[in-house]
């Protein structure tokens, strides 16, 4: 097939005018900051509990769906429906880790991963029947649907609106990790939580908490995201696998690599379907490749001790 | 030894009954799950909703219909091993089916090697009935040549000089693609295509896309996004009043109601595009009566295109065995050839050369109505290749 030759050389992208990079910049931050808001949940949970967390990608079509249920077809606003999904994803989390998950902690890492795939398919089954397999759209809420005029570049106003929600996402994150007890709490169950448990802290009951927080975020991500794409069986897939990329390129655990991951992952993906549209299948696994040739414990990560 | 043969020949009598009383067995799969499930499940409805009515007028040749139903998964890999096992395990006696074209291709590559007929109801890629093209495969559904020819020729009446063209990189979006630029010098001599770009299939991002179509200046765009891509694109370049400026000629059968009902009011201006079938337009006297089946059966009036698809290729089997009078695959696959039967889409004949049915498409602008929340085609216009 030579079809190849009817391709235009994008002699308009090579140079690349300042109005299209402003605008490929901007879109590569919007879906970094969607993506940060998912990943983040993963991160946490993973720098926590030391699981492997694969339904997370689930938990994130929920969150879509359950938008999808509540903003369209029960006519409530869309941000009641966002805060429904994380609601409903924190609760489904949390019976999740009470009743099966928390049983799991001790054994090996492979009991983990089974469970959680285990999950996946129970809630695909779930989702088919509870939603059926027909395509879903959510719309923008009011006021978000169109764009602004910056006189050299429009840009869309919900993307905008991504781009501010994602940062108030880490920072509240930071303020709760690193800044109250609680946090101080959480991060001394990654160091020592036979130590944590002795000295009274109800351990089991903060791991119960961050699974429902961090679940809770990918439901949030899955909301936020409903409006501008196309919601189908089988989102999730290709999900779980850029969380995993972005946790992995910043560090495992660490909440502020998340967001350089993340940043990382939206410009690459961005800037690179333009520039190598050959390449976009390859692109995310590609940046994984480099980063961890350069940091083999990603961006912001420490090599473990021991190893 | 006396006993023994008679034994023998009671064996033989028994056996030979029991083969007159057994089911024929169909052997279909569609993407049950994931992605494809969108298209997959309708089709699947209307696949046994054929089966039902063939079994309640007494089956095939008297003989009772076991549909045997499995998930292709929107995957050539899957797809191949069911398939093999529903005809080395289940002994099917016929194969339909298939979505995605990657896996009408391997499900004919078994058809190729098992020897068993497949008919394949949704699969476009035109290589199916050309290069791969073999004694045991038939086509019930539309090709690329033929949504492409068609597209190339709305692309001429529509007066398109600057084209961009947007196809999925895979089987169906480059066989989609050679359709178009094959008929694109005859309908529209003057147009040039400005912009070929090729996301992934599964793409939900279309944000690197969108700016350089917009920046392109083209007055049209000859798109192949189906399904959940063309509504993941139409979400992120609405806002940016893409579709205010650009005239938007789709295959993939956006113009059908799934699409349609779910966007209401999401649903851009601009936009002209295919069904198979659309419930509130029949071009045949059957389809009303068919429709209201369906409808019936999946308990909403408005009915997804797909299941018609799925209705048609159990037509064609259970029409091609009742013509050969077996289910011997050769003798299946040569009433297959020149068989001609009346759908809810009008008459159809299977080409003796192609093994293409030709089937055609409604075609037509999306347009707004007053008393409807959602578009509707119109005027929709039945195109069938000549």
């Amino acid at each position: 097939m030579s079809v190849t030759e009817w391709r235009v050389p994008s002699h308009e992208i090579a140079s690349m005018t300042l109005t299209m990079f402003t605008l490929n910049a901007f879109y590569g931050l919007a879906l970094a900051m969607n993506m940060f808001i998912i990943a983040s949940g993963l991160n946490l949970i993973f720098g926590v509990l030391r699981v492997i967390n694969f339904a997370h990608g689930m938990f994130y079509m929920f969150g879509a769906y359950i938008t999808f249920t509540v903003a369209k077809s029960w006519g409530a606003p869309f941000f009641v429906g966002v805060l429904a999904a994380a609601a409903a994803l924190g609760l489904i989390a949390f019976a999740i880790e009470r009743l099966l998950l928390r049983h799991l902690y001790d054994k090996e890492h492979l009991m983990q991963l089974l469970f959680t795939f285990a999950l996946v398919l129970l809630m695909s089954d779930a989702a088919k029947m509870i939603w059926g397999t027909d395509q879903y759209s959510v719309g923008y809420p009011p006021g978000m649907g169109g764009a602004i005029d910056l006189g050299f570049v429009v840009l869309p106003q919900y993307q905008l609106f991504l781009c501010a929600i994602g940062p108030l996402i880490a920072v509240a994150m930071w303020l709760l990790v690193d800044r109250t007890r609680w946090g101080r709490v959480v991060r001394a169950a990654t160091q020592d939580r036979e130590m944590l448990a002795a000295l009274g802290v109800n351990v089991p009951m903060v791991y119960a908490a961050v699974f429902t927080i961090g679940s809770a975020l990918a439901g949030v991500g899955g909301a936020l995201a409903a409006p501008r794409i196309a919601l189908v069986p089988g989102m999730d897939a290709t999900i779980i696998n850029e969380c995993f990329i972005i946790v992995i390129i910043g560090g495992l655990g660490n909440m502020w690599g998340s967001f350089l991951g993340a940043l990382a992952f939206g410009f690459v993906v961005q800037f690179g379907t333009v520039l190598a549209p050959n390449w976009q299948d390859v692109l995310p696994y590609l940046l994984m490749l480099v980063v961890l040739l350069i940091r083999p414990w990603g961006l912001l990560g420490r090599p473990e001790a021991g190893h | 030894m006396k006993y023994s043969v008679m034994l023998a020949a009671v064996g033989v009598f028994a056996a030979g009954a029991a083969v007159a009383q057994q089911p024929i067995r169909i052997g279909v799969l569609y993407p049950l799950t994931g992605g494809g499930a969108v298209y997959g499940v309708p089709a699947m409805a209307g696949h046994q909703l054929a089966v039902e009515e063939l079994n309640a007028k007494g089956g095939i040749l008297g003989r009772k219909i076991e549909s045997i139903e499995r998930d292709d998964k929107l995957n050539p890999a899957s797809a191949s091993s069911t398939m093999k096992e529903l005809i080395t395990k289940d002994k099917v006696d016929i194969v339909l089916g298939g979505l995605a074209s990657s896996v009408g291709l391997a499900m004919s590559e078994v058809s190729k090697q098992e020897k068993v007929v497949y008919i394949s109801t949704i699969p476009k890629s035109i290589q199916i009935t050309t290069d791969k093209l073999h004694k045991y495969v038939f086509r019930t559904s539309a090709n690329t040549d033929q949504e492409g020819d068609t597209m190339a020729m709305l692309a001429g009446k529509n007066k398109l000089s600057k084209i961009c063209h947007l196809e999925l990189d895979y089987a169906y979006g480059n066989d989609l693609e050679v359709g178009i630029l094959k008929a694109l010098p005859k309908y529209a001599p003057d147009a040039k295509i400005v912009l070929t770009l090729k996301p992934k299939l599964g793409a939900t991002d279309f944000n690197p896309f969108i700016p350089q179509v917009m920046a392109a200046g083209c007055d049209g765009v000859l798109s192949g996004l189906w399904g959940p891509h063309f509504v993941s694109w139409v979400k992120q370049a609405a806002p940016l009043g893409f579709f205010n400026k650009i005239k938007w000629i789709s295959g993939g059968e956006i113009g059908s109601h799934e699409i349609a009902g779910e966007l209401k009011g999401e649903y851009p201006d601009n936009v002209i595009s295919n069904a198979y079938e659309l419930w509130y337009h029949g071009n045949d006297p059957s389809h009303a009566a068919f429709q209201a089946r369906l409808a019936k059966k999946l308990n909403t009036q408005e009915t997804p295109q797909w299941a018609a698809l799925g209705y048609i290729g159990v037509m064609y089997a259970a029409a091609a065995m009742e013509k050969a009078k077996s289910t011997d695959p050769d003798k299946v696959a040569e009433a297959l050839e020149g068989l001609s039967i009346g759908t809810p889409v009008g008459k159809l004949t299977i080409d003796a050369k192609t093994h293409q049915a030709n089937i055609g498409q409604f075609w037509g602008p999306m347009v707004k109505k007053p008393d409807r929340a959602y578009r509707i085609m119109e005027p929709a216009e039945y195109i069938q290749p000549k």
